[in-house]
């Protein structure tokens, strides 16, 4: 027992916000960066699609957030919404202000697993936050994937998130991207109704062999786009999903994050259908 | 490992010499009736440490994993919190540590130490303690009646990962060191070499206490089979669940729970502290995120866990053993009767009713 070579793995470093964008209601995005280069050069170069850090406000706690930014790009970035009082005091900085960061942690995308394979993406909501990472991953690498499908739901028009990404995404060569509503508003002419029924539309057709699922959303979408995928055909081993639990340590220390017989912060946030379904406390 | 022969009077001076040596000696002293508990051995209260006695409900574990602990201090300068890791890592030793709990912590040094994350702060408060065993050999005083370590196979005599263990022969005491650390104390002439007779004697002395158990036979391995396969019926646990008056008294009381949550506190301006402390899984807070969501809303959601954690079969095998190490306390403490022994008995009838 030499503690000599022990880190203190619940310290957390400084870290700098500089920059706030507004997305939908309650949810920005806040780019940040370690105040100490060579942390940020570490993180940089260790952090995987799918990972979580852990956000620290002294005196306020400690918060754990899914990480939006994909390996393959420059900036590192958070997007959460206001509901607790950690993400309260996130949404109360301004650029300049400075907060404390510690991970990555979790097991991530293995993205080589998703090589040669057909990629469905289907999100809901702030479901998408996760997501985003792999589907900018995916993009930066396309030609090491098979056919590509972006399905994004939100309660309303004004509830749709990264709308420059979607945007991108919808003109993108290579990728289907099929938004929708559960609610349409004036001037809105896009597709109303639950994800699900993009599934549906004319011209969609998706691949059953070979085809991996993404699926993130709120709980409710979430059982209903499993069963819309199962009956397609799709295995419940290559239905993949995150799972967010509450963390005290995101160490795989505290017992908070327990699913079954894995441990959310190391053993996931990325689980299949079938791991979930094994490990019987799902969603 | 090596074991000597000590006179029962001279016993004590084990505690004396850890003392010289600079520790702080915990050790059990007797209240009134059933009470006991660990305290600091100073020379007012050495002659009353209890050799024997009914094993203190608050376990030793909080010498290695306190229940409230600071970690570390932010400081605000310039807009910017710097945190410091604080440590308060007293060198201790615990003398009449029971087997069970000696057990107990050996499971926490897996659990903390043994992954792809160490635990800085169980480290060094693990590095520090001197740790004394007692084995359980007096059927009145050390043997209660929820003590089940012969079914968990974790006593009456710990068999290793202790620094010295001490057992009443009568007359006389067998020390038996498991360290190096331990086994230098046998350089004292106080400690003499034993007979065929002394290790025939301690062979009689456990071979008598094991009859004393009231609780000698458990079906942990059918119970174990039957939640890792999940054949318990949610019936079963929710008639479980029902009894829980969700306390958290089983854990607070458990040497192989390791559940904590973290807290800050400002404590003067512009400094925090960040304390960890234990937390329990039988309350609705453990899991409840901040939209409010709780995966685990039902009372007997939250049971199940308890018992799932302790006794499903893929975590024995990534602590090679079970979180259960026998000691009875949840027996004793809990005011719904669903300790471990009633609920290895509740699970093992209604599935047994079922097959």
């Amino acid at each position: 027992m030499s503690s000599s070579s022990t880190q203190n793995i619940y310290l957390p470093k400084p870290a700098t916000v500089y920059k706030i964008v507004d997305e939908i209601a309650q949810v920005k995005t806040f780019y940040w960066k370690f105040d100490d280069p060579e942390e940020q050069k570490r993180f940089k170069s260790s952090f995987k699609s799918g990972q979580i850090c852990q956000i620290s406000f002294f005196g306020i706690g400690e918060m754990p957030l899914s990480m939006p930014p994909s390996p393959t790009e420059d900036e590192v970035f958070f997007t959460c919404r206001k509901v607790g009082t950690c993400s309260t005091a996130l949404h109360a900085m301004k650029p300049g202000d400075k907060f404390n960061v510690r991970g990555p942690y979790g097991n991530g995308f293995p993205m080589e697993e998703y090589y040669g394979k057909n990629l469905i993406f289907v999100a809901g909501g702030i479901g998408l936050i996760p997501l985003r990472s792999v589907i900018i991953s995916v993009l930066a690498n396309r030609d090491k994937f098979k056919k590509v499908q972006i399905f994004y739901g939100s309660k309303d028009p004004t509830s749709l998130m990264y709308l420059e990404d979607l945007k991108k995404w919808e003109k993108a060569a290579g990728v289907e991207c099929h938004l929708t509503v559960d609610r349409g508003a004036p001037g809105y002419t896009g597709n109303v109704g639950l994800v699900g029924s993009l599934f549906k539309l004319p011209g969609v057709k998706i691949p059953v062999e070979d085809t991996f699922a993404f699926v993130c959303g709120p709980p409710i979408m979430f059982r209903f786009v499993i069963k819309d995928l199962l009956a397609l055909g799709l295995k419940e081993q290559f239905i993949i999903s995150t799972m967010e639990r509450y963390m005290k340590c995101a160490v795989g220390k505290c017992g908070h994050c327990c699913l079954g017989t894995a441990y959310c912060c190391v053993d996931g946030p990325v689980f299949t259908y079938e791991q979930i379904l094994r490990l019987g406390e799902g969603i | 490992m090596k074991a000597r022969i000590v006179d029962r009077t001279d016993v004590l001076k084990i505690v004396d010499q850890l003392r010289q040596q600079g520790y702080q000696v915990m050790a059990p002293f007797r209240g009134r009736e059933r009470d006991s508990y660990y305290d600091l051995v100073t020379d007012e209260n050495r002659n009353r440490i209890a050799l024997h006695c009914p094993n203190p409900y608050y376990p030793p574990k909080r010498f290695a994993f306190p229940h409230i602990e600071r970690t570390m201090q932010a400081t605000r300068k310039d807009g910017m919190w710097d945190a410091q890791a604080t440590y308060d890592i007293p060198k201790l030793a615990v003398f009449g540590a029971r087997s069970c709990d000696i057990a107990g912590l050996f499971h926490l040094d897996r659990f903390f130490l043994g992954k792809e994350y160490r635990d800085i702060y169980y480290e060094k408060h693990r590095e520090n303690l001197f740790l004394v065993n007692f084995a359980c050999t007096d059927p009145e005083l050390d043997i209660s009646k929820s003590c089940f370590c012969v079914c968990t196979d974790t006593g009456p005599a710990a068999k290793d990962h202790f620094d010295l263990q001490v057992m009443d022969l009568g007359a006389e005491f067998m020390v038996v060191a498991g360290t190096p650390a331990g086994e230098a104390f046998f350089k004292d002439p106080m400690f003499r070499k034993g007979t065929q007779a002394h290790v025939d004697k301690r062979h009689a002395v456990l071979n008598d206490a094991r009859t004393h158990f009231k609780e000698r036979t458990s079906w942990f391995s059918a119970i174990v089979r039957h939640i890792s396969q999940g054949k318990v019926l949610e019936k079963t646990w929710q008639a479980v669940g029902t009894r829980c008056v969700e306390c958290g008294g089983c854990t607070y009381v458990c040497p192989a729970c390791t559940c904590f949550t973290v807290s800050d506190r400002t404590v003067a301006p512009d400094t925090v502290d960040r304390f960890r402390m234990w937390d329990a899984c039988s309350f609705a807070g453990f899991t409840r995120m901040a939209g409010g969501h709780n995966p685990r809303k039902a009372v007997h959601d939250r049971r199940n866990r308890r018992f799932f954690r302790k006794l499903s079969h893929y975590f024995i095998q990534r602590e090679l053993q079970m979180a259960c190490v026998g000691c009875g306390r949840c027996a004793e403490v809990c005011h719904g009767d669903i300790g471990m022994p009633s609920v290895v008995e509740i699970i093992r009838r209604a599935t047994s009713e079922n097959a």
